[in-house]
């Protein structure tokens, strides 16, 4: 072991990692955040839609879960520009991430959804609830409740996906971490900070879902119970 | 005690080789090559159109043919070591080829560790777009997006030349080359022995030479301090930048010509 760590260059070239942070933060906060509303919408197709519905839905969800996220990412960046439907590199980033996402809460809220009992909707029945009132209390909300540390976990697993968007010339984290080094020849040290500045996003993540959580569930907040 | 006694042996040992093999007597790598009956040829076969391989999987390209041609009138066998960029020189110097031929450019830092023959071709750096897009020089980029690889030295001469410019980064040529082939780009800058191939990919989307950033001279690279083989080599490619043998190579891959008395020139000829 006779290398020299040498991490110099971190005094020059921090606002550039605090720049692809930054882009970082905004592609996968904007991806999350769509993704989930695709999810939840396609999760209710899957489980009350009709069958041509849940086909489709069921489709989507295979074909996106099946394929790897770089194949997605280059298809919606080269594929719809040779079509003729010229989108920037970042906003192909955020569509192909919330694609992403957006099949895998499918997923995710699926199995939330399917867990409301059915005597659950019966009594929202009796209680005279409408259908959208039926859903968004009864259903949904319980639903995510129960299934939220998983789509916690895939937030942050779609922040450090995220890093693959460097491939089309977005950038972020990791598209810097590659300038650096390439100008820097310090590519062991730049790959080391960059490992720790997204552990710190991860926490960063976990600790925004968790504050989302406690605003959300106003039944744990006041039990501390699994629902 | 005796641990300590048997590891300052070994260190000193050890000096002894290790100072053996850091002076050797003067080499003659021409003398081992003809006694051996083959030259080995380090070549990156991953380039086109200066080495790759044909539809039979066999090497082809200027660099291979310059190879061919050069172990033909040296009156030995050729053998291809296939190499990548990065390894061309470490192949030289741990001895496993006798001469490099891999679009190798002289540069100072690489003439501190190996020698280089004189160039045998040019290898300009470009600014190139679609044929409608007009630009005359570096400011014409001006708020426009140019292609680049990250870390080259189009790269590096373009973020310090062109600040207007808004610099698209890829990871490597084959990403670049789609970028421009599926419409994400129209400029780029790289080397000129690259435009052939993109358009290829997209023939709607042919794109030329704009302005030359930069030539490189690419050479024949051989082991420092092996007098007799860089002589032979040298007078083989002043023989045949003279005869056009190399510029018809050359044309053959890259359609275009090599400037032939220019390169003459710089070999001292």
């Amino acid at each position: 072991m006779s290398y020299k760590f040498d991490f110099e260059f971190l005094a020059e070239r921090w606002p550039d990692f605090a720049a692809g942070a930054w882009l970082t933060i905004q592609l996968t906060v904007a991806s999350i955040a769509l993704g989930f509303v695709v999810g939840t919408v396609c999760a209710l197709a899957r489980v009350y839609g009709g069958p041509v519905l849940r086909r489709v839905t069921g489709a989507y969800v295979e074909a996106i879960r099946n394929t790897p996220l770089l194949i997605q990412i280059f298809i919606v960046y080269f594929g719809l520009s040779s079509l003729g439907l010229k989108l920037s590199a970042d906003v192909s980033a955020v569509l192909a991430l919330t694609i992403n996402m957006g099949a895998y809460t499918t997923e995710i809220m699926r199995a939330g959804v399917q867990s409301i009992q059915r005597t659950q909707l019966e009594a929202a029945d009796c209680l005279g609830l409408s259908r959208l009132q039926t859903i968004l209390h009864v259903v949904l909300l319980p639903a995510m409740e129960r299934v939220y540390p998983s789509l916690a976990s895939q937030g942050v697993l779609l922040m450090l996906a995220s890093s693959i968007a460097s491939q089309i010339s977005v950038e972020e984290l990791t598209a810097t971490a590659n300038l650096v080094q390439s100008d820097t020849y310090r590519s062991f040290e730049v790959y080391v900070v960059v490992a720790v500045v997204y552990l710190a996003l991860s926490a960063l993540y976990r600790l925004g879902f968790w504050a989302i959580g406690q605003g959300l569930f106003e039944r744990r907040r006041r039990l501390g119970t699994p629902l | 005690m005796k641990t300590r006694d048997f590891l300052r042996r070994a260190a000193g040992a050890a000096a002894v080789v290790l100072c053996g093999l850091a002076l050797p007597a003067m080499a003659d790598t021409l003398e081992d090559i003809k006694k051996a009956g083959k030259i080995r040829v380090a070549i990156d076969t991953a380039i086109p159109p200066f080495g790759m391989t044909d539809e039979k999987m066999q090497p082809a390209g200027s660099d291979v043919d310059l190879a061919k041609l050069l172990a033909k009138d040296m009156g030995v066998q050729l053998e291809i070591v296939t190499t990548t960029g990065p390894s061309r020189i470490p192949m030289l110097q741990t001895n496993k080829a006798d001469i490099v031929v891999s679009t190798l450019s002289i540069t100072p830092d690489r003439a501190k560790v190996i020698d280089f023959s004189i160039p045998y071709a040019d290898h300009p750096s470009v600014v190139a777009g679609l044929k409608g897009v007009s630009i005359k020089s570096l400011a014409d980029l001006e708020g426009k997006k140019v292609a680049v690889v990250r870390g080259t030295t189009q790269d590096a001469d373009l973020t310090q030349q062109a600040k207007g410019a808004q610099i698209v980064r890829y990871e490597d040529d084959a990403t670049m080359a789609l970028a421009v082939a599926s419409g994400q780009v129209d400029i780029l800058a790289t080397a000129r022995s690259l435009l052939p191939a993109i358009s290829k990919k997209n023939p709607a989307r042919t794109v030329e030479p704009k302005i030359t950033m930069q030539t490189n001279w690419l050479a024949i690279g051989v082991r420092k301090d092996d007098p007799k083989l860089l002589a032979w080599i040298n007078d083989w490619v002043k023989t045949n930048l003279k005869n056009g043998k190399l510029a018809a190579i050359y044309k053959q891959h890259h359609g275009v010509d090599i400037p032939t008395d220019e390169l003459l020139k710089k070999g001292g000829a």
